[in-house]
């Protein structure tokens, strides 16, 4: 997917580039921001045309939002707890989850990658699990951890994991035998080979799972609040939808559209930097 | 630690995995494979089931094996669980058709259309990150609890890969191919679905098998979470809200994991069947 998505990138941006820089600023500007006016306007337009209960203009979207989120005292920066407290722990848990997770697939995924006996043992277990739908694996964890955080942020950590773990094993097995074998010739210790080698050579295709697994745990996240919570974003939703407020809920619905905006952001532009050397590689190869 | 890498990324960091061939021979790998994985099967077995017996693990927790395996086979004899599971089933196939038949005409069009694909990408970029488990409250709301419900998300969260692979598919048709159907005399039409569309076939068909686990996974969370539907996802929080039956929560999360197996191997084995002409070009 990347690697298409670069090369037409690359033969847009050449064709821009024989155009004059401002109108070429331009005509990028009107292609990001018309559409997404013009969508708004003519939602708003509908709306107010046939109303609807459940599709409210987004007049009414914003005015919910604004008394929703920026309501609050002075001392908290007029920030209400649905932001202090909901949105906070939503993103929390989510990136918590995204670390823990991360690590473990990590972790996994280089010994699963570089050991062919322990690959061969775990392999039908490994494709097993990953193919139970994790969020069947919820009211387990609600069975053995409770209603609390902990439980939250193991299944989200859970359903990131395979993600991490199936694509650093695919990574780590490319590696040439060779560079390891003289890594061992020059008695290199086990954790520098670890940290120096095998994880740079297997990073492009860890981040392929990272940027999958910064969705999922989300999604994760958003599903355990669905499901059972006292707070955050998930459980707002839940809320407003039994109280019947159309407004809140589709402000929520957009808060979380933007945050799985950022996360994405945030990623690919750490992605862009980490894995800066290997652009050139990727796009040519 | 990227001075290490900057001086060989080319060698060590392949984009495509090429699995290292042991210096064995194949069929003899094949063996070895199949034993080491029984093996491995057999050891996760026992030590669940040894734990569990032992009261290492509170059996509330985790039940022996061989009774949630007992309880898995007994459920096959039950209507109810049949129903649940065939809902499951023909929500799975609807939802990925519905997928195939709004993504795939879509992403032709904006594959074939430059100004089409520049203008909805920005929209995409909004719509897109928000979680498909997010319109639940509101689809309930509006479609109540049945298989209209589950198909929406389950379609919303599904069609992202298939538009997507069709896109690049289609941008990447070769243009000569293209201009040669148009010399020889075929319409615009007669140029898309005779060349570019068996040319973005193996791409399509990535976003497809990629999709297949997406539907399969937001039904089940839907249907867990909806409450009230009938369902896999239904049945396992049922028993959850029981107490007392973990091992028919256990039973419906191991049926839940043969069924993404199920989906896993029949859309993998399709994408080969159909598509491994592709393979040689090192497309997808």
């Amino acid at each position: 997917m990347t690697v298409s998505e670069d090369t037409t990138a690359i033969v847009a941006r050449m064709r821009r580039a024989s155009e004059k820089p401002w109108r070429r600023a331009l005509v990028s500007f009107a292609y990001a921001v018309v559409p997404v006016v013009a969508f708004v306007l003519i939602w708003e337009w509908a709306a107010t045309t046939w109303p609807s209960l459940f599709f409210p203009p987004p007049s009414r979207i914003w005015d919910a939002g604004v008394e929703l989120f920026f309501s609050g005292p002075p001392e908290t920066l007029f920030l209400t707890p649905a932001v202090t407290v909901d949105i906070a722990g939503t993103v929390s848990r989510a990136l918590l989850g995204f670390a823990l997770g991360s690590i473990v697939g990590i972790i996994a995924g280089t010994v699963i990658g570089r050991s062919i006996i322990i690959r061969d043992l775990t392999s039908p277990i490994v494709e097993f699990l990953r193919s139970i739908p994790a969020t069947a694996t919820l009211p387990l964890f609600i069975i053995i951890l409770g209603g609390e955080d902990g439980m939250r942020l193991a299944f989200i950590s859970y359903t990131v994991m395979w993600f991490v773990l199936i694509n650093t094993a695919a990574g780590v097995s490319t590696i040439h035998g060779t560079v390891l074998d003289m890594c061992k010739t020059f008695r290199v210790p086990v954790l520098k080979v670890f940290f120096e080698v095998m994880l740079p050579a297997a990073l492009p295709k860890i981040f392929a799972g990272l940027r999958i697994a910064i969705t999922v745990a989300l999604l994760a996240a958003i599903v355990s609040e669905l499901m059972l919570a006292s707070n955050g974003i998930g459980y707002r939703l839940v809320i407003a939808q039994t109280q019947f407020r159309m407004g809140d809920l589709w402000a929520w619905m957009v808060v979380l559209a933007l945050v799985g905006f950022v996360f994405n952001t945030v990623m690919e532009a750490v992605e862009r930097r980490v894995l800066a050397w290997d652009r050139l590689a990727r796009v040519g190869g | 630690m990227a001075v290490a890498t900057r001086d060989q990324p080319k060698v060590d960091a392949r984009p495509e995995p090429r699995p290292r061939r042991p210096r064995v021979a194949p069929a003899q790998t094949r063996g070895r494979r199949l034993i080491l994985g029984l093996v491995g099967m057999l050891i996760l077995v026992a030590i669940l089931e040894i734990v569990s017996r032992l009261g290492i693990v509170n059996e509330k927790f985790l039940p022996p094996f061989s009774s949630v395996v007992v309880a898995m086979v007994g459920l096959f004899g039950d209507p109810v669980f049949l129903v649940d599971v065939w809902s499951t089933i023909a929500s799975w196939f609807f939802g990925i058709t519905l997928s195939i038949c709004i993504a795939v005409p879509l992403g032709v069009a904006l594959g074939l259309s430059n100004v089409g694909y520049r203008a909805s990408r920005s929209l995409i970029e909004l719509i897109r990150p928000m979680p498909p488990v997010a319109l639940i409250p509101l689809v309930i709301l509006v479609l109540g609890q049945g298989l209209e419900m589950k198909l929406v998300i389950a379609v919303y969260a599904a069609i992202w890969p298939i538009l997507f692979n069709t896109i690049y598919g289609v941008h990447g048709t070769d243009p000569k191919a293209k201009e040669m159907g148009k010399s020889f005399g075929l319409t615009p039409f007669a140029v898309t679905r005779r060349i570019v569309v068996p040319s973005a076939g193996p791409m399509i068909a990535t976003g497809v098998r990629i999709s297949s686990s997406i539907v399969l996974i937001v039904i089940i969370t839907v249907e867990l979470i909806a409450g009230g539907t009938t369902g896999l996802g239904a049945f396992i929080g049922r028993m959850r809200g029981l107490g007392d039956q973990v091992e028919l929560v256990y039973a419906g999360i191991l049926v839940a994991g043969l069924l993404g197996l199920a989906v896993n191997l029949l859309l993998g084995w399709l994408e080969r069947r159909y598509f491994s002409w592709s393979r040689t070009r090192g497309g997808a």
